[in-house]
């Protein structure tokens, strides 16, 4: 059985990614095909119904702010008021995440957005496994 | 092929109901739509059920152990809030095939209480860490689209939740049927900018019904309150490069309205009112765009027109919509096109279109993905 010595992290989204020296990225996956973006591996292209299955590449954390929602009422527990947020990254994916940082007022469509990798509000997994999260943060490439 | 007709239609009034179960609703509201057109449930000879939480407990089956076990399939539907108008798209399809002369399509739910959320994903639990699942947050971040591109105010969203709520209190099934000025909608909770709480549907329980014939049994029973089915279209999401991420209530909808109209040979021009899925306030005037009854960036300035309003050019949801009305969101799809009948039938009362001749009905549904039905109807 596998041994749990260390705690190695764990994906917290479906696009987070753990390399084994412990690297965290965001992975998405392009057509080869027709060059639509996808951000789960899929079995044929969901958008040309291409048979290659769509290759995956390490997706740029920079991007620009779509559409948002300043959040007041939220489920139990959870802090509120949030952004809510869905940021299209350079390269084509979109997520939906949390912006951090920015002044409601100061929110604006198309401002430029950077993903920072966090530990997810400090959530494990049943083994005690930390989980990486992201959020969203103002601000340019580097 | 035979067209489609309605000749029976029912709806209970919506609101809670603690004591009873969801398919005592169907039943219910299924003897009602019998009621209305004099047939019994000997006579139907296939059952669709829609329950977007129940249709995996064989809610058809259980609906005829509370009114008569005939033996004749039952197809249990869920489709997100678009089961209601799956299930009639099924009773259409049976109808046209010619195998069956009267169908039956129900939808019946008692919502969970609360405020829904998409569904549940692997991983820590996401609500805050990436964003909000909650369906007002989905839709604020759809309206939040319009309002960037086309200078929408959140007073005009308001506008939408002013208009439905008066609707409903002309209307007796409604669950809310009190006037919110625009002040109290806009000082209602705030819950996900820019919707308030007045601005969420009323998440309560619900049940509808439909009887469907063929032409023949339309003229066997008469014609008088029989109102043609002339297009029916049902959608699911098309590829969106950001969908689903981010649910995208405009082009699923676009699709089924396309088809809809191409089978009806008719245009948003030709419709006398609509009912159409104001599960949020926003989303009227996305749809009211989608379903091309304004231009797209109009819409803001199309609810300011009063156009929507009963009266209006083209009254959009006078039965007071999901907003007043309810949301039982297995029911809905169904209950939106009793309205129709209803008006068609000028049976509608206080809030009666006058001189209504052909509706549409819209419903948009959303989970891990999308559908859309639209259905467009004449009086016979």
């Amino acid at each position: 059985m596998t041994s749990t010595t260390n705690i190695a992290r764990k994906a917290g989204n479906k696009s987070v990614r753990v390399g084994e020296d412990g690297s965290v990225w965001i992975e998405g996956y392009r057509c080869g095909a027709c060059g639509a973006v996808m951000p789960v591996q899929t079995i044929a292209c969901r958008s040309c119904a291409g048979r290659v299955a769509p290759e995956a590449y390490r997706s740029p954390e920079t991007g620009t702010l779509y559409t948002w929602s300043v959040v007041h009422r939220s489920y139990p527990g959870v802090a509120v008021p949030f952004v809510s947020a869905i940021v299209d990254l350079d390269g084509g994916l979109s997520f939906k995440g949390t912006l951090k940082g920015v002044p409601f007022e100061a929110l604006q469509a198309g401002m430029p957005v950077r993903l920072v990798f966090d530990d997810a509000g400090g959530a494990v997994d049943g083994d005690g496994h930390p989980y990486v999260g992201f959020h969203f943060v103002a601000g340019d490439a580097s | 092929m035979s067209d489609a007709y309605i000749v029976g239609a029912g709806m209970i009034p919506f609101g809670r109901y603690p004591d009873r179960t969801y398919f005592q609703l169907a039943a219910d509201a299924t003897l009602m739509a019998l009621d209305d057109c004099g047939l019994s449930i000997k006579d139907v000879g296939v059952v669709y059920a829609s329950s977007t939480f129940n249709a995996a407990s064989m809610l058809g089956q259980k609906m005829l152990q509370q009114i008569g076990q005939t033996g004749v399939p039952v197809i249990n539907v869920s489709n997100a809030c678009a089961s209601g108008a799956t299930a009639v798209r099924e009773a259409f399809v049976a109808i046209k095939s010619g195998l069956y002369d009267v169908v039956l399509a129900v939808g019946a739910e008692k919502n969970p209480r609360g405020m829904l959320a998409g569904s549940p994903v692997d991983g820590p639990p996401p609500e805050g860490l990436f964003g909000s699942v909650s369906m007002p947050a989905l839709f604020a971040e759809a309206g939040m689209v319009h309002a960037n591109a086309y200078g929408t105010t959140i007073e005009q969203f308001a506008q939408v939740a002013v208009k439905n709520h008066h609707h409903a209190t002309m209307n007796p099934k409604a669950a809310y049927r009190k006037e919110t000025p625009l002040e109290e909608v806009l000082a209602s909770e705030m819950i996900a900018y820019p919707l308030t709480k007045l601005m969420c549907s009323a998440n309560v329980d619900g049940a509808a019904a439909l009887i469907l014939v063929s032409e023949k049994k339309a003229r066997e029973l008469g014609l008088s309150r029989a109102v043609r089915l002339l297009g029916s279209a049902l959608a699911s999401d098309p590829f969106e490069p950001r969908n689903p991420d981010m649910l995208d209530p405009n082009s699923v909808t676009r699709l089924a309205v396309a088809q809809a109209y191409e089978m009806a040979g008719m245009g948003p021009e030709d419709m006398d009112l609509v009912e159409l899925h104001d599960c949020f306030a926003v989303a009227e005037i996305l749809h009211y765009e989608n379903l091309g009854l304004c231009a797209d960036g109009e819409g803001g300035a199309f609810i300011d027109s009063g156009a929507t309003a009963l009266g209006g050019r083209i009254p959009v949801n006078v039965s007071g919509g999901l907003l007043s009305k309810g949301h039982p969101i297995g029911a809905t799809g169904v209950a939106n096109m009793v309205e129709i009948i209803d008006q068609l039938r000028g049976e509608a009362g206080a809030r009666q279109v006058d001189g209504a001749k052909i509706g549409m009905t819209h419903v948009l549904g959303f989970g891990t993905g999308s559908a859309a039905g639209v259905h467009i109807f004449e009086k016979a």
